[in-house]
């Protein structure tokens, strides 16, 4: 018997539900690999650049206790940076989905997010808009 | 040794710059779902993505943005940056496999703050595919030192 991997469709997205994933530690390894992956480096030794925080929240999303959404497409985002981040500190994100509009194919959900270090301050925020497949009839 | 970076008041409204252009392979991907934990379909099931509108695995965007931020770094004279303060992107298509992108860069505005140090650079960013098609584009905003002594 084989089951299909199960997806978060549009439909299954609540509004205004909080999710919140587990935490990193940034590494210098982290730093290292992206740096050389992306050639983007950060301002000065034990910074950490700042779109790799960025890009980690998004793979912390896959370590909650909800499967995966179901994006057609990663529309667009607004990012800020509040403060910077150094090798050592701990984040974990925080998402609540604040738009659903129903589309023929699909639907947009706006997503805002927050990165929160280990001290619990806000280190960066921002809201993304997904396009998200609506579940197979 | 004089300081090559350029400062705020040397960077000009209007000033334009290109990156050299840079493939995305496979192992790009690979490395970025590795690195980020992301492991969407989108990015990592070649055959799930045969049946999708894409007909292949695409790069992740922030893969791209994060590229982007790199080819910067080859497309002018470092600014002497102190902060990234935030940006404002669209992703417009798909990065396949073997696609070479370049980044197209314009200073669309320069403003003062409240720290005389200091001023914001707004960058408009232009991410374009081997066959000039615009697959991302956006604004950044930088804080930008000031030359020492200068108003």
């Amino acid at each position: 018997m084989s089951l299909a991997a199960p997806r978060f469709y549009f439909e299954d997205v609540v509004l205004h539900g909080v999710l919140e994933t587990p935490a990193i530690t940034l590494t210098e390894a982290h730093v290292g690999l992206y740096g050389g992956l992306t050639g983007d480096a950060a301002r000065e030794h034990g910074l950490v650049p700042d779109l790799l925080p960025l890009c980690l929240t998004t793979g912390l999303g896959w370590r909650v206790p909800q499967p995966p959404l179901a994006v057609l497409a990663f529309m667009g985002f607004e990012w800020v940076v509040d403060l910077p981040l150094r090798v050592g500190d701990t984040i974990h994100s925080r998402s609540k989905t604040t738009i659903k509009r129903s589309m023929r194919d699909g639907g947009v959900i706006v997503e805002e997010r927050q990165v929160i270090n280990q001290r619990g301050e806000v280190v960066q925020h921002g809201k993304f808009t997904f396009l998200v497949a609506k579940r197979p009839a | 040794m004089t300081d090559p970076r350029r400062y705020f008041d040397d960077i000009q409204v209007g000033e334009e710059y290109e990156s050299p252009g840079r493939t995305v392979t496979e192992a790009d991907i690979v490395l970025f779902a590795g690195l980020s934990g992301d492991y969407n379909v989108l990015h990592t099931d070649a055959e799930f993505m045969k049946q999708s509108i894409f007909g292949e695995r695409i790069a992740h965007g922030l893969l791209g943005l994060s590229i982007q931020a790199g080819l910067f770094t080859r497309a002018t004279q470092a600014y002497a940056t102190l902060a990234f303060v935030g940006l404002r992107w669209k992703f417009k298509g798909p990065i396949k496999i073997g696609d070479t992108i370049r980044l197209r860069a314009k200073v669309a505005a320069k403003k003062e703050t409240s720290k005389p140090d200091r001023g914001l650079v707004t960058l408009e960013r232009t991410v374009v595919n081997q066959r000039g098609e615009v697959v991302q584009e956006g604004e950044t905003d930088l804080i930008v030192e000031r030359r020492r002594g200068s108003p």
